[in-house]
C-alpha cells in the first residue's frame, strides 16, 4: 500500500509550467559552440540534428531528434493532458491514460542524451587552437526541462485517473 | 503475509500469493506491473552489484575515449568528462551529470549490496528501511544506459572532424551498465519490502 501524493495536481501543474517556460530558451539558444581553426559556430538542439543529417548519419540524427525534440515536447503535452482530464473528471478510457502515464514515466530520463553528448564533446574535443567545443547556455535550460518533467511525472498521482471511475461505476 | 498488494497506479487490491519463481504479476485493471518473483533474487543482486562496482572502479581509472587530429591528441577518463563542463562555466550541469552517470548508480549498487547481505543474514536491522527507500529513489535517477547511447552519438558527431579511439574503460562502463540493469531488475520492490517486513516481525 502506498500513501497518496499530497497536492499532486497543483505540484505537477506548477512544475509543468516551469518546464514549458524553460523549454523556450532551451530550443532558441545554442547548446554548444564549435571552434574550428578560428571559425566559431553555434548550434542549437535542432541545428545538431540537421548537422547529423548533413554528415550522412541519419540513424543517429533520428535518435537525437526523437529523444531531444519529440520526447520532451510530447511528454509536456501528455502530462498537461493527464492533469486536464483528471481535473474535469473525464470519463475517457482510464486504462489508456494509465498506459500513457507509464510511457511518460519510462521515457523521461532518455531526454538527457543530448546533455551527455555535449558533456563528452566538451571534455574530449580540446585540441588547442585546432578544434575546441564549448557548452552553450541552452544546455542548462534543457537539463532543467528534463529534470523538472521527471519530477512532474513523479509528483503526479496516477491513481487520480481511477478515482473518478470508482465514483461513476462501483463494480470493483 | 496474505499476499494482497494495492496496485501502485490504480489502488486495486490484487492477490499475488500464487506467483511462482520466474513469474511476474500485473494489475488486471490498469495493466501496471506489480511484482516479479525470483527465489534466488538476493544472491543475484549480491553477485551483480559486486561485479558492477568492480567494473565501475575499473572504468573510472583508465582512458575512456581519446581523440586525435593532425598530430594533436586528447584523452579523457570517465571522471574528467563532467569536470570539463565545470571549468567551462557550467558547474550545475557538471554536478548533475556526475550524479546521474557515476555517483547515484554507484551509491545504488552499494546500497543494494548492503541491503541484500543484511537480509540474507536473517536478522532485522534498523538501516534496512532507509536503504530500501534510497535504492528505489536512486534507481529512478540512474542514467547509465542513457549515457552509453550518448557516447555513441558523440563519436558519430566528431568522427567527421577527428579520429576517435575507444578506450578500455568504455567497455568496462558497458559491462557496468549491464550489471547495474541486471541487479536493479532482480531486486523486486514488493518482494523486497515483504522480506523486510518478515524480518521486522520475527
Amino acid at each position: 500500500m502506498h500513501v497518496r501524493k499530497r497536492d499532486s495536481i497543483q505540484r505537477t501543474l506548477a512544475l509543468l509550467i516551469t518546464a514549458s517556460l524553460l523549454y523556450i530558451p532551451a530550443n532558441l539558444y545554442p547548446v554548444m559552440y564549435t571552434d574550428a581553426l578560428g571559425s566559431n559556430e553555434a548550434s542549437t538542439i535542432m541545428g545538431g540534428v540537421v548537422l547529423l543529417i548533413n554528415l550522412g548519419s541519419a540513424p543517429v540524427a533520428l535518435v537525437i531528434f526523437v529523444f531531444s525534440v519529440m520526447v520532451p515536447s510530447a511528454k509536456l503535452m501528455a502530462m498537461f493532458y493527464l492533469v486536464w482530464t483528471v481535473q474535469r473528471h473525464s470519463p475517457l478510457d482510464p486504462r489508456q491514460r494509465s498506459t500513457l502515464y507509464r510511457v511518460v514515466e519510462f521515457i523521461g530520463k532518455w531526454s538527457m542524451v543530448d546533455i551527455f553528448v555535449v558533456t563528452i564533446l566538451v571534455a574530449l574535443v580540446q585540441l588547442g587552437g585546432l578544434l575546441v567545443i564549448l557548452p552553450g547556455i541552452a544546455a542548462v535550460s534543457f537539463a532543467a526541462v528534463v529534470i523538472l518533467t521527471i519530477i512532474a511525472a513523479e509528483s503526479f498521482d496516477a491513481r487520480l485517473i481511477w478515482d473518478n471511475m470508482d465514483e461513476k461505476n462501483s463494480v470493483n | 503475509m496474505d499476499g494482497e498488494i494495492a496496485c501502485q497506479s490504480c489502488d486495486l487490491l490484487v492477490n499475488v500469493a500464487a506467483t511462482r519463481h520466474g513469474e511476474s504479476a500485473s494489475c488486471p485493471r490498469c495493466g501496471c506491473f506489480l511484482t516479479k518473483l525470483h527465489d534466488d533474487a538476493l544472491h543475484r543482486v549480491i553477485a551483480f552489484s559486486s561485479i558492477g562496482l568492480m567494473f565501475l572502479a575499473f572504468a573510472s581509472s583508465y582512458p575512456f575515449l581519446s581523440l586525435s587530429s593532425s598530430g594533436v591528441e586528447s584523452a579523457i577518463t570517465l571522471i574528467q568528462a563532467p569536470f570539463a563542463l565545470w571549468s567551462k562555466g557550467m558547474p550545475e550541469v557538471a554536478v548533475l551529470v556526475t550524479a546521474f552517470i557515476i555517483a547515484i548508480p554507484a551509491l545504488v549498487l552499494m546500497m543494494m549490496l548492503t541491503l541484500c547481505i543484511l537480509i540474507t543474514r536473517g536478522r532485522y536491522h534498523s538501516s534496512l528501511l532507509p536503504l530500501a527507500k534510497g535504492i528505489f529513489i536512486g534507481q529512478k535517477w540512474s542514467m547509465v544506459e542513457v549515457f552509453l547511447i550518448a557516447v555513441i552519438v558523440a563519436m558519430v558527431k566528431i568522427a567527421a572532424m577527428a579520429t576517435v579511439t575507444i578506450g578500455i574503460s568504455f567497455w568496462a562502463y558497458g559491462a557496468f551498465a549491464i550489471c547495474f540493469t541486471l541487479a536493479a531488475s532482480s531486486l523486486d520492490r514488493y518482494q523486497c519490502w515483504q522480506k523486510i517486513a518478515l524480518l521486522a516481525i520475527k
